[in-house]
């Protein structure tokens, strides 16, 4: 019993990317607008959390920071197979950057206590930044591994493999510990139905929901309201423009044989004489 | 057994049919009732696509409110064009001349993946409101087979981990709505229809235009079809500058390579619609098959032991009136009352679920489509009708001269074929009884002698609007991974062979030529060709099993959401 694992995972709702978002006079994304999603990058740390506590028992606590819709992502996760959610929503905490949203976090760690590991993904898909996760292991004073794509307990330690300039770099480090997950790692595994239709069953009832997933908000966490939000957050967004769209202009070269094919190919990259000829001609 | 699965209610396929069963359902039970909502679409209504014109009949039965809701109405038709198009011309024909089935003004133009979202919150809604009701939708879980107990539906796999108990969903009722993934099996076990159904394709695009069109639509009769080929061309207006172009193909036509999505940029060729998006840009794309063979097509039976069939899968669409949407919905509104009272009898076998057989076939919809029963085989008992008939209109109409003239010189002409064209006038409009019609497997209409009629094209369009079939995809948004395999080829050597046949005969063979998505192709391995798929590009529309001249593919629903997404289509 001693080794199971109390395992939180950080999750994030973004807005869609396979839909069109509108976009705001200011250059933000219109969230409202947008459809959502749970972070890509965040269901790498969701599927390593889920192998841990197969290997070892314990408990799985999704943390999800947003506005009140975020809730979803936590339906999403327990779905999943983890074991409880906690959403942190809060008017005041409208406008983070990293540096507030990592006190936050931190903040939510805190209240939950004992956690053993701490999965966040690589980045979000709507921030990109990659700096909420080391953030949060500094506030928390814990060990961090980031770009991690392998990793196993064994005697109360993490030994891990993590990503690295052209190639992979093995270490140990003790727990409490953050990982951030790297995007090689193994894919989330689908949602099974028996899974999903238990979660179902379970959220019907009004207690069980309430045990299981939670609200919280500053006061609750006891945290201060001047790190958080707009008055919390130093980074200022100067402008952002649209720099083109995606469109399709795919050609699918086929039917004759593949060298006669290339050579089509070629022409169609014909930069008359400025490029590219002189290297495959 | 006492670990598994059960529901009172299961539905495969979150589309109309069985959204309004839900809600019915749900309206009507006095006693706690337990549903579950299967959708293979990643979404509710992600794998939902129509045109859509509809007669809100049934909208307005269930929503009373609906017009001053939230209701994702994409405006109401005001202006319904019936139009004779060629090469050069395209003339909207006046009011008295519109058949009265062609005439849409006051129904509701509807995208049908937005109906199909909307009433999901209904039903939660109502479901909140409601003790001891409960419904869980699950959208990602395909169900790709049937459970029976000997010939007794009793639930629908839709996981895969191995574990029956955790892969069964287990139901008092099954009720399909889909469009054949599983309910032609449904069909074949039991033996319900001797007529095969018969389908047409439909591609649609949605553009996003400078002006508003708003309230209006068009339906084209003409150019780009192939003399002797069975469908045409919708444009609806719908809000927000959007604009809905589409072409329906009939699937029974002799060419081996029809290129669905290729007809549609033909039709967009043409001036009077190059001049509607000039300026726009392309918003989505999709596909999707309409059983059209009707009232001869249907199930005898509606219900079997365990289950019942609604809307497409039930063949309930009108294709004289193009009425599906109204007709699926409908369907599901009729059977709620058989589904309760099963419940309440705890009597689930084939004639207690089926009283609602008897209502909708009596009530409207069963007249319209009886109306309709030979609208279908007067193109096919009187091949002219689309071979020579509508093609001489439609070249007069292109030499600048009035419709009619073409059918007055046809008259003169050859007096005997004009009189057996009001018999065809009159299978088409007012049938009398001539008893029961049998139709011909699409597959098996497909010709590799097919010759291709010269035909004149527009000039002068702009090429930027239009797309290769591998470029307009990308507007599907289909997404799949690396485990995905929904369609089965059944015997290797029956499609390297029909490769050797259709290449010797000059053609693509139907698969690749038929895809609306670039899906099928032909590969040499050094010996000989074989079929191969690229299946991430696959929209499911189920074209390819039908046209298969061998029936040697098989398209099921693909599983954890994986496809197109044809939300807002």
């Amino acid at each position: 019993m001693s080794d199971e694992l109390k395992i939180v995972v950080l999750i994030k709702q973004v807005p869609d990317t396979s839909s069109v978002a509108g976009v705001n006079p200011d250059g933000t994304v219109d969230r409202a607008r947008a459809k959502r999603m749970i972070n890509p990058f965040d269901k790498f740390a969701l599927q390593k959390a889920l192998e841990l506590r197969a290997e070892h028992g314990g408990v799985i606590i999704a943390i999800s920071m947003g506005p009140p819709p975020a809730i979803e992502v936590l339906f999403d996760a327990i779905e999943h197979g983890a074991d409880k959610g906690f959403l942190l929503s809060d008017k005041r905490l409208a406008a983070s950057d990293t540096l507030a949203t990592a006190y936050a976090l931190f903040k939510c760690i805190e209240y939950i206590k004992d956690v053993d590991i701490v999965f966040t993904g690589l980045q979000t898909t709507d921030g990109d930044t990659a700096q909420t996760g080391p953030q949060i292991a500094e506030r928390l004073n814990y060990p961090q591994i980031t770009y991690c794509e392998d990793l196993i307990v064994e005697n109360g330690k993490v030994k891990a493999s993590r990503i690295i300039d052209g190639g992979v770099q093995k270490l140990e480090a003790p727990m409490p510990i953050l990982v951030t997950v790297a995007n090689s790692a193994t894919r989330l595994e689908h949602k099974q139905f028996a899974n999903v239709y238990r979660s179902k069953e379970l959220l019907r009832d009004e207690q069980a929901k309430k045990e299981r997933i939670q609200l919280l908000d500053l006061d609750k966490i006891n945290a201060d309201p001047k790190k958080v939000g707009l008055v919390g957050s130093p980074t200022v967004v100067g402008k952002t423009w649209k720099i083109g769209e995606k469109g399709g202009s795919c050609r699918l070269f086929k039917g004759a044989a593949v060298s006669k094919e290339v050579e089509t190919l070629v022409d169609c990259l014909s930069t008359e004489g400025r490029g590219i000829e002189e290297y495959v001609r | 057994m006492s670990e598994c699965i059960k529901y009172d209610v299961v539905l495969v396929g979150a589309g109309p049919a069985n959204l309004t069963l839900a809600y019915r359902l749900l309206q009507l039970a006095k006693k706690p009732i337990k549903i579950a909502i299967f959708e293979k679409g990643k979404a509710v209504g992600s794998h939902l696509l129509s045109g859509a014109v509809s007669n809100p009949r049934v909208i307005s039965k269930l929503f009373p409110n609906w017009m001053n809701s939230d209701f994702p109405l994409q405006g109401i038709v005001q202006e319904s064009n019936l139009s004779l198009v060629s090469a050069r011309r395209w003339e909207n024909l006046p009011s008295f001349a519109t058949p009265p089935y062609f005439k849409k003004e006051g129904y509701a133009i509807l995208n049908l993946s937005d109906l199909a979202t909307y009433m999901v919150r209904q039903i939660k809604e109502l479901e909140q409101g409601k003790d001891g009701a409960i419904v869980d939708v699950f959208p990602g879980f395909a169900a790709t087979s049937i459970i029976y107990d000997g010939n007794r539906v009793i639930g629908v796999r839709v996981d895969d981990t191995g574990d029956d108990e955790s892969d069964i969903c287990y139901g008092n009722v099954i009720s399909f709505g889909d469009k054949g993934f599983l309910s032609r099996e449904i069909v074949t076990k039991f033996n319900l229809s001797n007529n095969p159904q018969i389908y047409s394709v439909g591609v649609k695009e949605v553009w996003e235009t400078n002006e508003s069109y708003e309230g209006k639509v068009w339906h084209t009769i003409g150019y780009p079809m192939e003399p002797g080929h069975f469908g045409g061309g919708f444009i609806y207006g719908c809000k927000n500058n959007k604009l809905a172009i589409g072409m329906v193909l009939s699937c029974a036509f002799q060419n081996p390579n029809i290129e669905p999505p290729q007809i549609l940029q033909e039709l967009k060729k043409h001036h009077y619609v190059q001049d509607m998006i000039r300026g726009g840009k392309l918003i989505k794309y999709g596909a999707a098959i309409l059983p059209e063979g009707g009232y001869y097509s249907m199930p005898e039976k509606f219900a079997v032991d365990g289950a019942i069939l609604l809307g497409d899968a039930c063949g309930t669409l009108d294709v004289k009136r193009f009425s599906g949407v109204d007709k699926a919905m409908e369907s599901g509104y009729q059977a709620a009352e058989s589904v309760l009272k099963a419940l309440e009898d705890g009597d689930f076998s084939g004639t207690a679920l089926g009283l609602f057989q008897e209502n909708l076939m009596n009530g409207w919809v069963g007249q319209e489509i009886r109306n309709s029963r030979y609208f279908r085989q007067a193109f096919v008992d009187y091949p002219e009708l689309n071979k020579k008939v509508i093609p001489g209109i439609i070249d007069s109409i292109n030499a600048g001269k009035a419709p009619w003239y073409a059918v007055m010189k046809m008259g003169i002409k050859d007096p005997f074929g004009s009189l057996e064209l009001l018999n065809a006038k009159k299978m088409i409009e007012n049938p009398s009884d001539k008893g029961p019609v049998v139709y011909e497997e699409d597959r098996l209409s497909v010709s590799k002698g097919f010759k291709k009629a010269e035909k004149e094209s527009p000039v002068g369009f702009d090429h930027s609007l239009l797309y290769s079939t591998a470029d307009v995809v990308f507007y599907a948004n289909t997404h799949y991974e690396e485990d995905n395999n929904h369609i089965d080829e059944l015997d290797a050597n029956v499609c390297a062979n029909c490769i050797k046949e259709y290449d010797a005969a000059g053609y693509k063979t139907p698969c690749v030529g038929d895809c609306t998505a670039d899906v099928h192709q032909t590969l040499d391995n050094g010996d000989y060709r074989y079929h191969s798929m690229a299946l991430e590009n696959c929209v499911q529309c189920r074209t390819c099993e039908i046209v298969c001249p061998n029936s040697n593919l098989r398209v099921n629903a693909a599983m954890h959401g994986y496809g197109p997404d044809f939300s807002g289509m």
